[in-house]
């Protein structure tokens, strides 16, 4: 197993061929209309579009930045420019039940041509029938029709007064009423003289009188219905008046709107209200009520006017109230009112019959909003309530507006996270959005993908406004790429990154007075970027530099290795170097992993130290016990570790305190491995090399270190240019391990050695001076049992 | 100031005669407070005196003194018991606000105001008190009148039988009415009586005057020249119309056409002499003038 070779410069960053960037300067590339490498999500956005049965609405989910709606805005201002416009709906006053105003549909644009017909009907409305009223022809009916009224209302009491005449009897009328009294030449005639009248004249008077006095109550009782027909008649004359005058206006409305027979029917419930307040026209002083007009208004809410295709619509505040809209209030005096003019749509309506945007977290984070947003897909109708009346807090008479029937994909964008969490939590989630687009973080590095991802660049810089990149700026930002996407065979699609990046070298171009973006400018973003990020960094290795933090990167020491850790703070990733060290004594089998007990280890860590525990059984143990009480500690490791990418590192550590044979200090080790021994892939190998790597030149001349990795994370280096310059000269060398006897091989110097048929390692190998002090172990822990098992027997029978 | 019964109704006829007073028939119904009002009006413009009448009516107190006597109410035709008492009482309380009412109506104009109680029949009373130069104000309707009426019976027998001016007073419920229109005939003293009542009105109101004249008759040029040169010094003018016919219901239509505030017409002219010529002021719902 001798002989690991160390990888070589071009193994440990792949370089990005100018051969194949054919263009002087970004400016002469062709636009990407959208992103390459997102095949997938595009397939699910032109099914989710196409798509027409219900439910399927989409969820774009991918990581923030990755540019999730530009995406998406793009895709769907392609796909709905061919698509029908959607009708205008407007919202008119219900003249049959004033709170629940109704809802008609028209054709697109011509909503606002409906407004406009209302408006002027309004004001001719407002004209012409003051007019007709004023006109002669009605002041002289109405004038006949009094007449008429007032001389029947006379007539009966006039007969009456003429029948009481005839017989001598006078009809006196008093401050209250009438009486009657009989009468001689004009005048009453004296009680006192009546007195001397005959009974026979007496009766006959009184009984005329009587007869004359019932005849006139009856009369009398007439009155309030004449009263009543007069008040008809001059109600019916009003109505036919108006509905001549209405009949012109009106009828040429109805014959123009005659293909909208929801138009039709609400001009003809205008004509009979407005006959039905006919006498509010009347009002010459005062002028014609404004409440009365407001009626005849319309509240266009949905204007399509405009709209080109099918409306793609970006709410950037999904609350309920712009969502599906709301009613507006006005203060008058101190009391708020409203009225159907005062409804406002939300971007539901606007959206409707083309697609809505929203943002995932920002719609579950608004009250309501997500429950809204549901019933609105789950009902197919938009029905406008505020929210105080959904939550039940106010019980005041309000507007309820018809529903409007909807038709809108909804496209909603957030993380993967929140897609699982509402695919799992939320019940209604995955009946109404079955369409799952899913963001790709990485591209493929392949041939092909050099001009498509140089396009992009190109589309971007025009977008950004920013200036061209050369060649070899291309081509440092597509090197850049493979390590935000810490992988030699991939490229990052992370969209916010690159444009960031972008910006920033355009920057410093501008800086530099440079009319194109060149490599340097990349450069130089790249490290501005990191040095703004370095605080903790630096602080971490002026503790290592200062011996705070006490790392070996030199010597030879016995139960003591150099771990290889990350930490992510942020934007920023870097790695440094932790002391692991061992101990290992006779015992019962047992690996203590301290940072466990500390309750400081996670739940993989614990795992990868039982997996090396019983690696170590099973390797050397063999059929026996293994008598060995060992621990691991992180030296100096007071935030918690997690993860196995030291276990490879523990492994040796451990061997090393067993056998009693030292590590070279000049390596630092990083890998998982498995119960068989084997070396798996870990993340973050480029922030760990170069962590090291600035830990050993601050220690001194970079010489003779270098750090063990998995075999199989060599593909993912993509180091920075001093360490590569390093590996170059062979003063810091990577070697790549598959098992755990390579590590042991290169950290002590010692060859392995592998068990033979009998399970017996090779003499003078690694393996045999484990397995001879773990045979040591053995037997002192035997002798020790075989020690207390006898003191137990004497112990027992004493007290027999 | 009277305010007591008069029992010498000659000497209030005569006194302050030449000067005119203004006669304002007080019954105690709405419609004979607003003549108040109006009769208050010109006073405080002319400083004419003020003189209230309030007529307790001979037939109403006998008819209240039968044994079988009963009041039909003139809104509801309940039929009531009725006695003289009763009626005594009630139209002492109608003097009495009678009373109020006009000295809360003459209150601050500071011209003279008086007002006479008596009892008798209303036109023979009113006509025993007025003169020829005084101008009679009362309303077009009376309480006692029919419902929906009009033109009262009082109202009708004072037009006719007045010596003097009578101006028939009505609220009216139509604004932006603004002419005095003034009816013309073959008589020229009559119509040079109507011209000048129709001035002062024109003064009073501050508004324009339209002359009406029937077909076929004429009017002395001199004296429309005259009336209208009147009129311009007050910065007023006449407009001059003559009518297709002259049927009450012309006349009504004319005077609804020139937005009549008021209306001026002699007794004397040729539609009084018609039977049913008073047609005309039941039609009209505005104030008329009617001069000697």
């Amino acid at each position: 197993m001798k002989g690991t070779a160390a990888l070589t410069e071009e193994q440990v960053y792949r370089r990005c061929p100018l051969g194949q960037l054919d263009f002087e300067t970004t400016d002469s590339l062709e636009d990407l209309e959208l992103p390459c490498g997102q095949a997938r999500v595009l397939r699910a956005l032109e099914f989710g579009a196409n798509m027409q049965a219900e439910g399927f609405n989409l969820f774009v989910l991918g990581p923030s930045g990755a540019g999730k709606q530009e995406f998406v805005e793009r895709f769907l201002a392609r796909h709905t420019e061919t698509q029908p416009v959607p009708p205008d709906w407007c919202h008119v006053f219900n003249f049959q039940f004033s709170d629940r105003p109704r809802a008609i549909r028209l054709p697109a644009g011509e909503g606002r041509q409906f407004k406009d017909d209302m408006v002027d009907l309004a004001a001719e409305l407002r004209t012409a029938i003051p007019a007709t009223f004023e006109s002669e022809e009605y002041q002289a009916r109405l004038q006949e029709l009094q007449e008429e009224m007032a001389k029947r209302q006379h007539q009966g009491l006039f007969d009456i007064q003429e029948e009481a005449n005839r017989n001598n009897i006078a009809m006196i009328t008093t401050p209250a009423g009438f009486t009657f009294a009989p009468m001689r030449n004009g005048e009453v005639i004296d009680p006192e003289e009546y007195k001397a009248f005959s009974e026979e004249e007496k009766e006959l008077v009184e009984s005329k009188v009587d007869e004359l006095q019932k005849k006139l109550q009856l009369t009398i009782q007439q009155i309030p219905r004449l009263r009543k027909e007069v008040r008809e008649r001059v109600h019916a004359l009003n109505e036919e008046m108006v509905q001549l005058t209405l009949g012109g206006p009106i009828g040429e409305l109805r014959a123009k709107w005659s293909h909208l027979q929801g138009v039709v029917d609400y001009l003809d419930a205008v004509r009979e209200d407005v006959v039905e307040h006919a006498e509010m026209f009347q009002d010459v002083e005062n002028g014609v009520p404004g409440g009365l007009m407001g009626r005849y208004r319309v509240n266009l809410i949905t204007d399509n006017a405009e709209t080109v295709g099918a409306p793609v619509i970006y709410e950037d505040l999904p609350n309920h109230q712009h969502l599906v809209g709301q009613i507006e209030h006005r203060a008058r005096q101190g009391t708020l009112y409203t009225d159907f003019t005062l409804i406002r749509g939300g971007s539901v309506h606007r959206a409707n019959g083309g697609f809505l945007i929203i943002d995932a977290r920002r719609v579950l984070s608004q009250p309501m909003a997500w429950e809204s947003l549901k019933r609105i897909l789950f009902s197919g109708e938009i029905r406008i309530e505020s929210l105080e009346r959904l939550y039940g807090l106010v019980s005041t008479v309000s507007l309820q507006p018809e529903p409007i029937p909807v038709s809108v994909k909804v496209v909603l964008l957030g993380d993967r996270l929140l897609y699982y969490l509402l695919s799992h939590y939320d019940p209604d989630f995955l009946d109404l959005f079955k369409v799952e687009a899913d963001f790709e973080d990485d591209l493929d590095r392949d041939e092909e993908c050099y001009t498509l991802y140089a396009r992009m660049i190109a589309t971007m810089t025009r977008h950004l406004k920013s200036r061209p990149l050369d060649r070899a700026a291309v081509a440092r930002l597509i090197e850049h790429a493979s390590r935000l996407a810490s992988d030699q065979r991939k490229l990052t699609a992370h969209d916010r990154v690159l444009r960031d990046l972008l910006s920033e070298a355009d920057h410093w171009a501008d800086q530099g007075s440079s009319g194109v973006i060149g490599a340097g400018h990349i450069q130089q973003a790249i490290d501005e970027r990191e040095y703004r990020a370095s605080r903790i960094r630096q602080r971490s290795r002026e503790q290592v530099g200062r011996g705070i933090v006490i790392i070996a990167t030199s010597g030879e020491v016995v139960g003591q290795v150099n771990g290889l850790s990350v930490l992510s703070l942020g934007a920023s990733m870097f790695g440094q170097p932790t002391r692991i060290t061992a101990t290992a004594r006779p015992g019962k089998g047992q690996v203590v992993d301290i940072e466990r007990e500390a309750k400081l280890g996670g739940p993989i860590h614990s795992k990868a130290v039982m997996i090396l525990s019983r690696f170590l059984a099973s390797r050397y143990a063999g059929e026996g016990d293994l008598s060995l009480s060992a621990s691991l500690a992180f030296e100096q490791s007071y935030g918690g570790v997690e993860g196995d990418s030291a276990s490879v590192a523990e492994t040796c550590v451990l061997l090393s305190a067993i056998s009693g044979v030292p590590l070279k200090q000049g390596f630092a080790v990083t890998g998982s491995m498995n119960q068989l021994g084997e070396v798996q892939a870990v993340g973050g190998v480029n922030e760990k090399i170069e962590g090291f790597y600035d830990v050993c030149r601050q220690a001194g001349e970079v010489r003779n270190q270098g750090v063990l990795l998995p075999a199989s994370n060599v593909e993912h280096l993509m180091l920075n240019e001093a360490v590569r310059k390093s590996v170059a000269v062979g003063d810091f060398s990577l070697y790549p391990i598959s098992g755990i006897d390579q590590a042991i091989e290169m950290l002590t110097g010692m060859e392995a050695g592998e068990a033979d048929a009998a399970g017996c390692f090779p003499e003078g190998s690694f393996n045999r001076a484990v397995a001879d002090r773990l045979g040591k172990f053995a037997e002192i822990s035997k002798k020790r049992d075989d020690n207390d098992a006898g003191e137990d027997k004497s112990g027992d029978k004493r007290e027999d | 100031m009277t305010n007591g019964r008069t029992d010498d109704r000659k000497a209030q006829r005569h006194s302050r005669r030449g000067e005119g007073r203004i006669v304002v028939l007080l019954d105690g119904s709405p419609m004979s407070y607003a003549a108040l009002r109006a009769a208050a009006n010109i006073a405080a413009q002319t400083g004419a005196e003020v003189l209230g009448v309030f007529v307790e009516e001979m037939n109403l107190l006998r008819s209240a003194g039968f044994s079988f006597s009963r009041e039909v109410g003139s809104a509801s035709g309940i039929s009531r018991t009725l006695d003289t008492a009763r009626v005594e009482r009630r139209l002492q309380r109608l003097a009495d606000h009678a009373r109020q009412a006009l000295a809360k109506a003459m209150e601050g104009r500071g011209g003279h105001h008086a007002l006479s109680i008596t009892r008798g029949r209303v036109i023979e009373e009113v006509l025993a008190l007025a003169g020829p130069e005084d101008l009679l104000v009362l309303g077009r309707v009376g309480w006692s009148s029919a419902p929906g009426a009009r033109l009262g019976s009082t109202a009708r027998g004072l037009v006719q039988r007045s010596p003097g001016r009578v101006l028939l007073w009505c609220e009216q419920n139509v604004p932006a009415r603004d002419r005095i229109v003034v009816f013309l005939n073959d008589h020229p003293e009559a119509n040079e009586r109507a011209l000048t009542a129709a001035a002062e009105a024109s003064r009073r109101y501050r508004q324009a005057v339209t002359a009406l004249l029937c077909p076929g008759s004429s009017v002395s040029q001199e004296q429309l020249s005259d009336f209208s040169r009147d009129l311009e010094v007050m910065g007023g003018g006449i407009r001059l119309r003559v009518l297709p016919a002259c049927d009450p219901a012309t006349i009504a239509q004319t005077v609804r056409q020139e937005h009549a505030s008021h209306l001026v017409i002699s007794r004397g002219c040729v539609l009084f002499q018609k039977p049913g010529a008073d047609q005309l002021l039941v039609v009209l719902d505005l104030p008329v003038t009617v001069t000697p």
